[in-house]
């Protein structure tokens, strides 16, 4: 074994042209996978976080009816946070805000626009959201007054600013129609572009106000730091909620607690749709690397046809012949993908800390996913080990066929190749 | 120490059958020292593969040491190889990545030599050869009838009962040749090895104590220097 090493040493010492350049093709694909699977990580993330932070929450507690016809936001199926409601939250280790979300007409002088507004508590709903800081131009809302907050994308197709009146046209919890002008206070830049495309903000006791809510909510939208693993304690509270039956809390059972992933059932759909087409990429570069290394070691290993023949003659079996060259194959996949995953690490590093633009290519477009135009990376260090071992596991079965193949071949053949 | 005993190989050349011997026979004492000769094609470089285990003959038996190879597999073939058997090639056929002492020692590497031994082996062959001073010296930075002696090192330094030669001369002039063959004697008088290789160059055949002489795949005449 130790001749069989220093003699795989030698080669790949002394071919070192072939060696190079056999652990450049290796680790240009190792490289691409990392930074690939990196890009693809990232907006998953991305997509996860923004979505959690300005469009889900953690969870949410809604009404069994409410959540059933979410598509309408039914005001009628609302309830009011009563104190052991609260308890119940609190005590499981949630933060809670309030929020009334309904449909509305938006006008400016031009025509109208569908939207999807939102009453929020200004200060409690940063303990949960982080709309404030997606704010890029005017002010944040204010308790009590009529002003509403918009993202760029709806300001720029309604026409307006920080400033202008806008005119919202909906009905009340008690299905009269009501109208609000609304001063546009503040212009979000939201990386969510859901939020920034067709949704508006209100203070929660305007709406409660306009649309005789008598203090009633239609969600209460809950954080808790473990949020990317929400299914056990949106259970554990679900639970709870379940077994109040006190009169205080109206239909404590039928309220349900829906985690991020439920909410946002549309992403998570399209995320595991794209989830088999990222995999079909990975495994495409995967070939590309593959077919790369393979074409590299065959050539290497068909010029030393009669080396091999050598070292059958002399009296080697095929066993030993057969791992000198899977030796040398991976040292050359373990210079290549050390190589690899140094400067997949740099790209990633790149990505993760700078990201590529994609704003101009893809614009506003709604392509699934909640990130914007900037396409940041991850760090995935299972990529990292799994790549460099597959950069050695490649090599070496690369290198088995043509080997096996000169085996198969008599000796006095081999011997014929010129060495 | 070699039968051969009415041996055939044919070679399958597309739809032809090209009859490479036609039925040899040859005994070769431990220590001989023999030449097989004839024309390009009669059959010289075939038998010389078949005696060395490197082909398996079409029909009739190989024995050496009374063992008969055909009953051998692979396994056991590369064994036998190794211990038993050296091999000087037209073409040298050394390791171009491997240094004059590494294509040298690493026939003693397989047999699982001490570093020791292998190191003290190889440098007194290589001496032997008249290659001393030449060891760090890769195969393209000697000339070639210092590669032929390297080749011829590589054989004799893992002390083989038998070395099977094929037109060792055949890519050098004729004085490199002939100091060549010189060596190939003088190591078989001092090591007590067998020798036992092809040419169809006459200086060669004049060196052989015994002379096989192969037409179109039969052994047509035998000579023996002594007699």
């Amino acid at each position: 074994m130790k001749f069989l090493l220093a003699l795989a040493w030698k080669n790949l010492s002394r071919h070192r042209k072939r060696t190079i350049i056999t652990a450049i093709a290796i680790a240009t694909g190792i490289a691409m996978y990392i930074w690939v699977d990196s890009m693809l990580l990232g907006l998953e993330k991305e997509s996860e976080r923004n979505l959690v932070w300005y469009e889900t929450a953690s969870a949410k507690i809604m009404e069994k009816d409410f959540w059933k016809n979410i598509d309408y936001l039914p005001l009628k199926n609302s309830f009011i946070p009563e104190k052991d409601l609260i308890g119940a939250v609190e005590d499981s280790g949630f933060t809670w805000t309030p929020r009334i979300s309904f449909l509305v007409e938006m006008y400016d002088s031009e025509g109208s626009l569908p939207v999807k507004m939102i009453g929020i508590d200004p200060k409690r709903d940063e303990s949960v959201f982080r709309l404030k800081e997606t704010l890029s131009r005017g002010k944040y809302l204010e308790k009590g007054k009529d002003e509403v907050l918009i993202g760029k994308n709806l300001a720029r197709d309604l026409h307006v600013d920080v400033g202008d009146v806008v005119i919202v046209k909906t009905r009340s919890r008690l299905g009269a129609f009501q109208t609000m002008d609304l001063l546009v206070t503040g212009i979000m830049d939201c990386p969510n572009p859901q939020i920034n495309n067709g949704v508006a903000f209100i203070p929660i006791d305007v709406a409660n106000r306009a649309l005789r809510m008598e203090g009633r909510v239609t969600e209460m939208a809950l954080h808790f730091p473990e949020w990317k693993s929400p299914e056990k304690k949106v259970a554990e509270l679900q639970r709870k909620l379940s077994g109040m039956q006190g009169t205080e809390s109206p239909g404590g059972k039928n309220l349900v607690v829906e985690s991020w992933r439920e909410l946002g059932k549309d992403y998570v759909a399209i995320a595991e749709g794209k989830r088999g087409a990222t995999k079909i990429i990975l495994f495409l570069i995967f070939i590309i690397a593959a077919v790369g290394i393979s074409n590299t070691m065959l050539m290497a290993l068909y010029e030393r046809m009669g080396e091999i023949g050598m070292m059958r003659a002399m009296g080697m079996n095929d066993r030993e012949v057969k791992l000198s060259f899977l030796l040398e194959a991976g040292g050359i996949g373990f210079i290549g993908s050390l190589i690899g995953i140094a400067l997949g690490a740099v790209l990633s590093f790149y990505m993760v800390n700078y990201g590529i633009d994609f704003t101009g290519m893809i614009g506003d477009m709604d392509v699934g996913y909640r990130t914007s135009g900037l396409m940041r990376g991850a760090w995935d260090l299972k990529v990292f080990v799994v790549a460099f071992v597959f950069g050695i596991v490649a090599s070496m079965l690369v290198a088995l066929v043509p080997t096996s193949r000169a085996l198969k071949m008599e000796i006095t053949e081999c011997l014929r190749s010129e060495l | 120490m070699v039968r051969v005993v009415d041996v055939k190989k044919d070679y399958h050349v597309g739809k032809t059958v090209v009859n490479a011997l036609r039925g040899v026979t040859l005994e070769v004492k431990e220590g001989e020292f023999i030449s097989i000769a004839g024309p390009s094609g009669s059959g010289k470089t075939t038998l010389l593969n078949l005696i060395g285990c490197l082909d398996k003959a079409t029909e009739g038996e190989i024995f050496i040491d009374d063992e008969a190879v055909a009953e051998k597999n692979k396994k056991e073939l590369a064994l036998l190889r190794r211990r038993k058997l050296g091999f000087v090639f037209q073409s040298f056929n050394l390791i171009p990545v491997l240094t004059a002492y590494e294509n040298v020692s690493f026939s003693l590497s397989l047999l699982g030599l001490s570093d020791r031994e292998i190191r003290d082996r190889t440098m007194k062959i290589l001496e032997e050869v008249g290659l001393g001073g030449l060891e760090r010296r890769f195969p393209a930075e000697l000339s070639g009838g210092q590669q032929q002696r390297v080749a011829i090192a590589r054989a004799l330094v893992k002390e083989p009962e038998l070395v099977l030669a094929d037109e060792p001369t055949a890519n050098l002039d004729s004085k490199t040749g002939k100091d060549i063959l010189e060596l190939m004697a003088g190591l078989n008088e001092k090591h007590e090895i067998t020798f036992i290789f092809s040419t169809h160059d006459p200086m060669v055949m004049d060196f052989a104590r015994r002379l096989v002489l192969l037409h179109d795949g039969r052994i047509v005449e035998e000579k023996s220097r002594e007699a």
